[in-house]
């Protein structure tokens, strides 16, 4: 039974739209529009998403994984960090590291609640610890260290206690890194979610902060999706600083990065996702529901700020990723 | 009160029948559709609804708007399961309504009356929560090889879910089908409940892997042809309920307000009077302390 419309935002409610993430995800997976042989650890009741719930989280996880290959492929002297905020239970770095495409570093923080559950099950699961080197699990602090992977527990608004993690994860600030915030970054009020990207881009020298999230809370798709949100007891508390696409990106720019770049999903779909993998999950099950995809996909979108010393980045972006021929 | 009276009143207030009593108004329901024509003649004044989805609460906002059957003569072009939580009481009090009033209610048979469809889409696991067997599914995707595939109102409005297909030209050509079996993958029956207006010149292809987008000339020939003036069709989110193009020649009409709980948009019905003026109601969403007692707050998907 959902809460009845609260003005504030539940701590709770936001860590729960990560176990439903991981549903829709492992429902995907279910169907193949993907490869992710771990999300199953964090599932307890599969269940079987609507295609067009299946085909959004493709489109994100595409978009996502093509900006992730890039930049992981992209020749360094350095080595290479990712940095995954409000990670929850993403498991990207398990399966980029049985790809053989791991970074350097991997860090995610997320709440206590959240890592602590996580550090339990990957303690426990054989399958996902031995993708870590000399792993060091402290699940009452919600805190895995190993070589490669690192989680801890961290309120995104503590900037204080983020310096103090990346001290921990022995992050090189000045080594390329891709900073990960999904579903994250709307749920905080606008001022807190300013002096994060204010404080990565002061503190990294050569990152790219990625951001997939929410626009046009205006409109009357987007006044519903606040409302049904907020009854959820998460409401999208930055839905309205940034509701437009060129709002992500001064958002960036404002904030101390020198470069920036905002594209909603139904671009992205339809234009920088490999078209040979877009034919292939198009036909993984009968899609009726294109008006809605469409609205949907439109109040989606992926962001991206820039900060480099030497043009490392340079030519990064959506628009190295081109499906059209 | 006969039985049948009971059950719509139950209905009404969103209960579901008994399994048997399910399979005895099918039975009762076959007997009535197998004698109605592929292109079915509706006298005006009628109201026509576009889908509806499941959304029973909105469908009984759509008759407090329209007025309640048989006071009201209703056209319903499809689509009434699947995406809302409540496919099962849709269904079933539209067809008792059917069987108690077959001349004051046409429903037209659309793409989501299907076996294949209900079965990706909610209505078939609906049945099967409801239930606890299939057998609800069965009996009323039985009835869906039944449902008419078009209406003609007056000879001057022609009712559709979907839109047009290139392999029919007069509305004689769609008496001609063999309607009695799921719908099938292509062909004239298939088109009929999958295709959609584009403004295109001709045919396109359509996104959807079945059916045809077709263009305002082909819209225009069709009319032209068989004398008759709009093509009133559904099957098309309109956030604004419905949606008029190719200079009046097709009209899209939507029911379901904010549609699978989630889209924030209006919903219509087209009103036709004698003279065949239109006007349509617009609505919204049943308020929620209308949805009935502790009804399970619907909580629509996103990517979270």
């Amino acid at each position: 039974m959902a809460a009845p419309p609260r003005a504030s935002s539940s701590r709770a409610a936001v860590q729960a739209t990560n176990d439903d993430a991981s549903a829709s995800k492992l429902s995907c997976v279910r169907k193949g529009y993907m490869t992710d042989n771990y999300v199953q650890y964090f599932v307890r009741r599969p269940v079987k998403r609507s295609p067009l719930i299946n085909r959004g989280y493709f489109a994100r996880w595409a978009a996502i994984r093509a900006l992730l290959m890039q930049f992981l492929s992209q020749p360094s002297s350095k080595r290479k960090q990712i940095v995954s905020l409000g990670a929850g239970f993403d498991t990207t770095f398990f399966q980029l590291n049985e790809e053989e495409n791991a970074p350097d570093i991997f860090m995610e923080v997320d709440f206590l609640e959240v890592t602590s559950k996580k550090a339990m099950i990957v303690a426990a699961c054989k399958e996902m610890a031995r993708h870590l080197e000399s792993p060091v699990f402290a699940p009452e602090k919600g805190e895995i260290s190993s070589e490669h992977y690192k989680l801890f527990a961290c309120d995104l608004t503590d900037t204080a206690r983020l310096d103090a993690v990346c001290e921990k994860a022995d992050l090189d600030l000045s080594a390329p890194t891709l900073i990960l915030a999904e579903c994250v970054l709307i749920y905080m009020d606008p001022e807190a979610s300013r002096a994060l990207l204010r404080w990565a881009a002061s503190k990294f020298s050569n990152a790219v902060f990625v951001a997939y999230e929410q626009i046009h809370g205006e409109d009357a798709f987007g006044q519903q999706m606040i409302r049904n949100l907020e009854s959820r007891g998460c409401p999208l508390l930055g839905i309205h600083d940034t509701s437009t696409l060129e709002s992500k990106m001064n958002r960036f720019l404002e904030t101390g990065w020198k470069r920036a770049v905002a594209v909603d999903m139904d671009e992205i779909y339809n234009r920088h996702i490999d078209p040979v993998e877009r034919r292939r999950i198009e036909r993984l099950e009968i899609f009726d529901e294109f008006e809605e995809w469409h609205i949907m996909q439109e109040h989606y979108c992926v962001a991206y700020g820039i900060i480099d010393e030497n043009e490392t980045f340079a030519g990064f972006g959506f628009s190295q990723i081109s499906s059209e021929s | 009160m006969s039985d049948l009276d009971r059950q719509i009143e139950q209905l009404k207030r969103c209960e579901p029948l008994k399994e048997s009593e399910v399979k005895a108004l099918c039975l009762k329901a076959m007997e009535i559709l197998v004698e109605e024509s592929n292109v079915q003649r509706v006298d005006a004044p009628v109201t026509i609804c576009g889908d509806i989805h499941g959304q029973f609460y909105d469908m009984k906002e759509l008759f407090r708007v329209g007025g309640d059957c048989p006071q009201t003569n209703y056209l319903f072009l499809g689509d009434f399961v699947d995406r809302g939580f409540y496919s099962v009481e849709t269904f079933l009090l539209l067809l008792a309504l059917k069987v108690r009033y077959p001349d004051r209610i046409t429903l037209i048979r659309g793409n989501h009356e299907s076996r294949q469809i209900t079965q990706v889409y909610g209505f078939y696991d609906e049945c099967l929560r409801k239930y606890g067997s299939v057998n609800v599914w069965r009996y009323c995707t039985d009835i869906f090889d039944y449902l008419s595939l078009s209406a003609l109102i007056e000879n001057r409005i022609f009712g559709v879910h979907g839109g047009l297909s290139p392999a029919i030209n007069t509305i004689d050509q769609i008496r001609t089908i063999d309607r009695k079996q799921e719908v099938p993958h292509d062909g004239a029956m298939c088109d009929l409940l999958w295709s959609d207006p584009e403004d295109i010149i001709g045919w396109g292809i359509s996104p959807r892997g079945a059916g045809f987008l077709f263009g305002g000339n082909v819209a225009s020939a069709f009319n032209h042809a068989n004398k008759t003036e709009i093509i009133c069709r559904a099957h098309q989110l309109v956030m604004e309920g419905f949606k008029w193009m190719f200079n009046k020649q097709v009209v899209t009409v939507w029911s379901a307000p904010n549609y699978c709980y989630r889209c924030g948009n209006v919903a219509a019905i087209m009103e036709l009077d004698e003279n065949l003026n239109s006007k349509f109601q617009v609505f919204e969403a049943a308020p929620q302390e209308a949805r009935g007692v502790p009804s399970k707050k619907p909580a629509p998907d996103y990517f979270l």
